[in-house]
């Protein structure tokens, strides 16, 4: 267990220190696919690389403007019923899975204890409020705003918006720590999980 | 004979017991008075200025539970088992579902929720809290670190120094360093049994010292997936089936056994049912049913708001969404409803199982009793669409 720990924490720290190659690609304004979805963004991102995210599923995207720590998009497309929002090698993780039937009261919970589950269970407090309709395209889905109370981070507001078709999830969430990185960027970040669409031709 | 049986049953007793409580007949003493500061030794001055440095973070946690009434209530137990050590410590009551509680040589004590909604009754808390208690007046934590300073070439103290070096110092960093500093196997066993005594001292019945035992160990044995679920508690302490046994034996042997079947206090029944939502709402975030079913048929069984209990249980069965879990958990919020003290959302949660089934004006019932019970429903947008939608 010790050992396990100090793995852990010596990893933490050359990640910390930058001693692993983190490059981040430039996502220009305008629509951007994100496998069968797309969104419009209004300005710049940064998309942060895969060793960034190692929790995000291969065909999700995570966008920042400050730094991970302080504001991130993700936008997760497709979850097929049955399947966790993240992805972890750790089978005693009991990450929370989608199910193709759930209704707006359940989406709000399968993110509560997903967020949960990325900070670290212990680690975070989350809670959603202003559960509403809304429609992306075709498509009628929810919105809802989200708070996450973190050990050693600063505390996080944002806004989710997600929908089902296909019997698959396609879920968008914005995190922003408190206050200046949530009012500086939730604008445009609502703006674009606002402007979820399902592509035409959906990816097979 | 009677004699002959007696002497076998103090053999099997110690038999039982690991060698320090075999060998612990002796009482345990504290090893500092009440209100002791380090003096001399520079080591202790240091120690106590990393926890106190600590304890600065832990006051500015978001996590950190500030509701008076639920903090008065484990500052009250502390006090009691403390007795002249009383105003040596400061209890923290944070949000964490997993069952713990930690101590610093400077008296900063940690409580996480998950210990409350775990225990059956305030003198399984107290049991907990002296087990803590021990290991401050034993000095356990200088013990440690002067244990893993002796050790200055290992891997630990590289970390220690790593983590000065780059600043990397929030507070669950540090936590998980000082974890380093975790007390071994024969302090454990010495704070059990010094707690033990705290325990009876303070007029707690010190048979809750294993029998919150008992019951983490059924909890372990209902956790769905055991082999894939981690266990609720550290693993630096000893093995939970061995504490509760070498407990027990030390236990009954010094008081006798228990008199009854424990039952839980009405100060313990009082915080459990003002503030269950906040309590076990954590826990639900888990995702772990078969441990939050555990802690549920407990609640049951020592007579928690039946409303509230039944509430978690349509919760609990509505996510796990297994076969027949939504029956199930129909079943339960119509019972949380039936006894007059379900929150609100048993209604709407009710309305949405309602409607998966498809049964739209029971749906609508349910949906318009909800409204009407929370008129300030954050989520009124969302059920005003179903109430437009499926007329």
């Amino acid at each position: 267990m010790k050992r396990c720990n100090l793995i852990t924490f010596l990893t933490l720290l050359l990640v910390m220190s930058g001693c692993t190659a983190m490059n981040y690609s430039l996502v220009a304004p305008g629509v951007v696919a994100v496998d069968d979805l797309t969104v419009q963004a209004g300005t710049s991102w940064n998309r942060a690389p895969a060793a960034a995210t190692p929790s995000a599923r291969k065909n999700s995207a995570t966008w920042t403007q400050d730094g991970l720590l302080l504001d991130r998009i993700a936008i997760i497309p497709g979850v097929p019923d049955g399947e966790p929002l993240l992805i972890t090698r750790d089978k005693s993780a009991a990450l929370p899975v989608f199910r193709a039937d759930m209704l707006p009261n359940e989406l709000e919970e399968l993110l509560e204890s997903t967020i949960v589950k990325l900070f670290g269970e212990g680690q975070a407090v989350v809670s959603t409020a202003n559960l509403r309709p809304y429609r992306f395209g075709d498509q009628t889905g929810v919105m809802f705003d989200i708070d996450a109370t973190v050990t050693d981070s600063p505390k996080y507001s944002g806004i989710v918006g997600a929908f089902i078709a296909n019997d698959k999830l396609y879920l968008m969430y914005f995190l922003g720590a408190v206050p200046h990185y949530y009012e500086k960027n939730v604008a445009e970040a609502e703006a674009i999980i606002k402007s979820a669409l399902l592509s035409e031709a959906p990816a097979a | 004979m009677k004699e002959l049986f007696a002497s076998l049953l103090a053999l099997a007793v110690l038999a039982a017991m690991p060698p320090t409580v075999a060998g612990a007949q002796e009482v345990i003493e504290h090893l500092i008075p009440p209100g002791y500061e380090p003096e001399d030794a520079q080591d202790e001055q240091g120690l106590w200025m990393e926890f106190e440095e600590m304890e600065k973070q832990l006051n500015r946690s978001a996590l950190l539970v500030r509701d008076a009434e639920l903090n008065n209530y484990i500052q009250g137990i502390v006090c009691r088992v403390a007795g002249d050590y009383c105003n040596d410590f400061r209890a923290y009551l944070v949000r964490n579902p997993g069952f713990n509680a930690s101590m610093t040589a400077t008296g900063m004590m940690q409580v996480w929720t998950g210990l409350i909604i775990r225990s059956s009754s305030s003198s399984e808390i107290a049991s907990v809290v002296g087990h803590e208690i021990a290991h401050y007046t034993r000095l356990h934590s200088l013990e440690g670190f002067r244990r893993l300073k002796s050790k200055m070439a290992t891997a630990s103290f590289i970390d220690l120094g790593l983590a000065a070096l780059t600043g990397v110092g929030g507070f669950a960093q540090m936590t998980a360093i000082l974890s380093y500093l975790a007390f071994n196997r024969e302090q454990e066993t010495e704070a059990d049994l010094l707690g033990v005594r705290l325990l009876a001292d303070a007029a707690y019945d010190p048979h809750a010292s294993y029998q919150v035992w008992y019951k983490i160990l059924a909890e372990e044995e209902a956790a769905v997936a055991k082999r894939e679920e981690p266990g609720v508690f550290a693993q630096t302490h000893p093995n939970s089936e061995d504490r509760a046994a070498y407990l027990k034996s030390y236990v009954d042997s010094r008081y006798g056994p228990p008199d009854v079947e424990p039952a839980a206090d009405q100060a313990f029944l009082d915080i459990l049912n003002r503030h269950y939502l906040l309590l076990m709402e954590d826990q639900l975030d888990t995702n772990r049913f078969g441990r939050t079913r555990a802690i549920l048929e407990r609640h049951a069984s020592i007579g928690v708001n039946p409303g509230l209990v039944n509430y978690f249980y349509g919760e609990m069965y509505r996510q796990r969404a297994g076969e027949g879990d939504q029956d199930l958990a129909m079943a339960a919020y119509t019972s949380a409803i039936d006894s007059g003290s379900a929150p609100p959302e048993a209604y709407k949660n009710l309305g949405y199982l309602h409607l998966k089934k498809k049964e739209t004006a029971e749906a609508q019932q349910r949906f318009r009793q909800y409204l009407e019970a929370n008129p300030e429903a954050s989520d009124r947008a969302m059920i005003e669409f179903y109430l437009e939608d499926e007329q």
